[in-house]
């Protein structure tokens, strides 16, 4: 990155992308990155390809040094960057374009004047997903989900139209992470779903097992659908779908194919992000002395991971706000908890998704 | 099942024999009622009646334009599947025909582009023969036809495909070219995809676009024009060749699933098995020419016992009409070949399945994410086997391998006479309780281990590939793909 010229205009990618994302709430991350891209490289007046590819690599990391969890941004930025590859190393067919500068400047032209195409491109794919919905969902069926998925709340929103679907919804609504406004939170949905006439309840994370019983199919959004075909998702999917697989539930991914990104994690801390879940700590000298009967023996940890004092809990709480902008925490899924996941071309398999993004990236 | 006059009853012999007597408009009734009756049933009957029936139909056919020879057979196909939606053969089948028509619609269009492009007039023709024949048989990696079965494919296969292409200019690349239905998005860079209405010379050149829409200068078109004449003049006999080849296919199929068979079967091994499946009964006895092995045999009470039982002792069913036609010799039981054959009630199953190496299964319909729909106490079976760790191995042809997605298990599942179950003589019995006699069992993937086809084996988890290579994702859904059409 050293050798790197710096740009005549500093063309903020960030605020971009911030702006994007925030004057259109159906815009996705992956997609407002795009976008974004596509705006920097309108002002930039790059005229070779590397260039323009070194550019917009310098961008793609500003972008995600920006946020907190950058894995559903990159999906975007990925998807972008491999299809500037791939269409540039595509020898000219011949007869249109002989030199491989005509065929630069004709990308460059398709991608600016079709800016605004994919983002609509994203919502089609969105409403096509939701009509599948009501294959997924029958009639007297209970649906469980979770989350502020954009996805899910049409696909339900789509079912409820439909007037002859009657079903339930079982919301696992957080309280923390749902209180926020916006036209897709949590509550919002819910709302959306009651003024259908469609019968719902709210649940806490842990009465989704008490719950189980009740459902017949589980829907949940995700952030990111990863190589192996599990998903990265708001933080209490994974242990919705181990409670789904031991209830023999089925348990269905709806996600758009921009999502899938390229990234294979092998547990739940090998995510390329910095969480602050999981934080340890031990008393003060003070409060060891209230404990001490407990921590003999040698131990100096006096709690395993959970805070009980009143200090830890409204900690707990700052630290999730805090944990970098609006952005949840999240989880991983695995694939062998996923029975399918739904996408604007049809039901995949986990294994399937893997294939679609070797496609693209080799 | 009714009789008639005559000493057989309508069945799919006769139906066969009479294809090519009676007009096709009759036929297709005729065969309609039939399903409607189940008077022809099953997979392979099934198959092999549609594709003859559709051979008939493609024959029939006057015009030269590919366009309608797909809404012509994707008609016929919707009455069929309306008339009959379990037999999800029948499905299958249309869409390969489907398919089949469109590859060789593309080819043409590839053909024409090329030959627009290269200005060297490739051999087409010859191009065609050397591909075709992969068409069912094959699911290479690098076959060309897998672009021109799977779109999906097409697009994003930049690379390799031009590594290709640099060699046979008339490889993958060229797949790339059916814009006029590609549907949208169904790759990751759909979202990139250039706007449908077709631009203007100076918009660029997306991946999507293929090498013919920029091409079509007035030049060009011209050519285009002629060589497009010359080629739709022999589509029909190009897709009644593929037809037969499919029809091959049916007929070959359980003989390549034999072949696998020393694969699988082990010398001294015990094997269950279930229902009389011809399938599985040429596999065991593909292995049964090498090695010797126990056969433990569930009757399949009440819809398949009797056949079960005309099986091991003759090796074929006494009513199939099918076998019948073909060479008696080579029916021989597995006794004849030396086998021990132990008939067990289904009841017997799991208190048996501890002794059980391995588990082989006859299916109705493979369903496109890995489970199948199977003889009612399939199910039974594989559960015992999950339980008892022992394997299952599904024998299937690729022909029952459905694309359709099983959202709703409860429509897949057909019931039958219940007389089978409790004779209606009984009236006292019959009265009083209600009585069910399911045909069906789904299997969840979870369940199976192995799938052999007529390709080699594969994972449950592999299946969606194979459905990806025979079938287009347009033809999926086979009402859905005529309200995109007619836009």
């Amino acid at each position: 990155m050293a050798t790197e010229t710096p740009l005549p205009d500093e063309f903020d990618v960030v605020a971009v992308y911030h702006r994007l994302l925030a004057n259109d709430h159906d815009l996705t991350m992956p997609v407002a990155a795009i976008e974004a891209l596509v705006e920097a490289m309108a002002t930039s007046s790059t005229q070779t390809v590397s260039e323009t590819m070194r550019n917009l690599e310098k961008h793609t990391n500003t972008l995600k040094s920006s946020v907190a969890n950058p894995i559903s941004l990159s999906a975007g930025t990925d998807l972008f960057q491999r299809y500037l590859v791939t269409t540039l190393n595509r020898p000219s067919a011949g007869v249109a374009s002989p030199s491989g500068a005509g065929d630069f400047d004709a990308i460059r032209n398709h991608l600016l004047s079709n800016g605004r195409l994919f983002a609509e491109r994203a919502k089609a794919s969105r409403n096509k997903i939701a009509s599948f919905g009501r294959n997924l969902v029958r009639d007297g069926a209970t649906v469980l989900t979770n989350g502020g998925s954009r996805v899910v709340a049409a696909l339900l929103r789509s079912v409820a139209e439909t007037g002859s679907v009657r079903f339930k919804v079982v919301y696992v609504l957080d309280s923390d992470a749902d209180s926020q406004e916006g036209e897709w939170s949590g509550t919002a949905i819910v709302a959306m779903l009651r003024a259908r006439g469609i019968p719902v309840a709210t649940i806490p994370d842990s009465a989704v097992a008490y719950s189980l019983g009740k459902i017949d199919i589980v829907i949940v959004g995700a952030e990111g659908v990863v190589e192996n075909g599990g998903i990265i998702s708001r933080l209490g999917t994974y242990q919705i779908g181990l409670l789904a697989k031991a209830k023999q539930k089925p348990f269905y991914v709806v996600a758009e194919s921009h999502k899938f990104v390229k990234l294979f994690p092998l547990n739940q801390y090998d995510l390329p992000i910095k969480q602050r879940i999981l934080d340890f700590k031990v008393g003060k000298e003070g409060e060891l002395v209230s404990t001490e009967n407990e921590s003999q023996g040698g131990y100096t940890v006096e709690d395993e991971g959970v805070d009980f004092s009143d200090s830890g809990v409204s900690e707990g709480k700052t630290r999730r706000k805090c944990s970098g902008s609006s952005e949840d925490p999240v989880d991983y899924t695995p694939p062998n908890l996923i029975s399918g996941i739904l996408t604007e071309s049809g039901v995949l398999t986990p294994s399937a998704v893997s294939e679609e993004l070797i496609k693209i990236w080799f | 099942m009714s009789r008639s006059t005559t000493i057989q009853a309508p069945g799919l012999s006769s139906y066969l024999k009479s294809l090519r007597s009676t007009p096709v408009e009759a036929s297709i009734e005729h065969f309609i009622s039939l399903l409607k009756r189940r008077q022809i049933r099953n997979s392979r009957p099934c198959a092999l009646a549609t594709t003859q029936l559709l051979i008939q139909v493609v024959k029939e056919f006057k015009g030269k334009d590919a366009d309608k020879l797909l809404r012509r057979i994707r008609d016929v196909g919707r009455r069929l599947i309306a008339a009959q939606p379990r037999e999800m053969v029948v499905g299958n089948i249309v869409r390969r025909v489907l398919g089949l028509i469109r590859e060789i619609k593309d080819d043409d269009a590839d053909a024409d582009s090329n030959a627009v492009n290269s200005d060297a007039g490739s051999p087409t023709p010859h191009h065609d023969s050397l591909n075709r024949p992969h068409l069912a048989s094959s699911i290479s990696t690098f076959s060309p036809l897998r672009h021109g079965a799977l779109p999906p494919m097409d697009t994003t296969s930049g690379p390799e495909s031009l590594a290709d292409s640099g060699e046979l200019p008339h490889r993958p690349a060229l797949f790339s070219s059916h814009t006029s239905y590609a549907p949208l998005g169904t790759s990751l860079f759909g979202l990139f995809s250039q706007p449908d209405t077709p631009s203007n010379t100076s918009t660029p050149t997306g991946r999507h676009s293929p090498t013919g829409k920029h091409t079509m200068t007035a030049s060009a078109l011209e050519r285009i024009g002629e060589s497009t004449i010359l080629k739709r003049t022999n589509i029909k006999a190009e897709v009644l060749e593929g037809m037969n080849e499919l029809q091959d296919e049916l007929e070959q199929s359980d003989d390549q699933i034999a072949a696998n068979a020393l694969d699988h079967i082990h010398s001294n091994e015990i094997i269950l098995t279930h229902t009389a499946s011809t399938s599985v009964q040429k596999f065991l006895l593909a292995a049964a020419k090498k090695r010797k092995f126990t056969v433990v045999h569930a009757e399949a009470h009440p819809n398949d016992h009797d056949a079960v039982h005309a099986t091991i002792l003759t090796g074929k069913k006494r009513d199939a009409e099918v076998i019948s036609e073909e060479a008696g010799d080579r029916w021989k039981p597995l006794t004849a070949a030396g086998i021990t054959v132990v008939l067990i009630p289904d009841s017997h199953v799991f208190a048996i399945m501890a002794r059980v190496n391995k588990v082989i299964l006859a299916t109705h319909s493979v369903l496109a994410n890995g489970g199948l729909v199977a003889a009612a106490g399939a199910r039974v079976i594989a559960s015992a086997a999950k339980v008892h760790r022992t394997p299952v191995v599904v024998v299937t042809g690729v022909y029952k391998l459905s694309p359709v997605y099983p959202f709703d298990i409860d429509e897949l599942i057909e019931y039958g006479d219940a007389g089978n179950v409790v004779p209606y003589d009984d009236g006292d019995f019959v009265d009083k309780v209600d009585v069910d006699n399911p045909l069906y069992d789904y299997v969840p993937p979870e369940l199976v281990d192995l799938y052999v086809t007529n390709l080699g084996g594969h994972a449950p988890s592999y299946l969606y590939r194979i459905v990806a290579d025979h079938y287009h994702p347009d033809d999926i859904n086979l009402s859905g793909a005529v309200e995109r059409d007619e836009k």
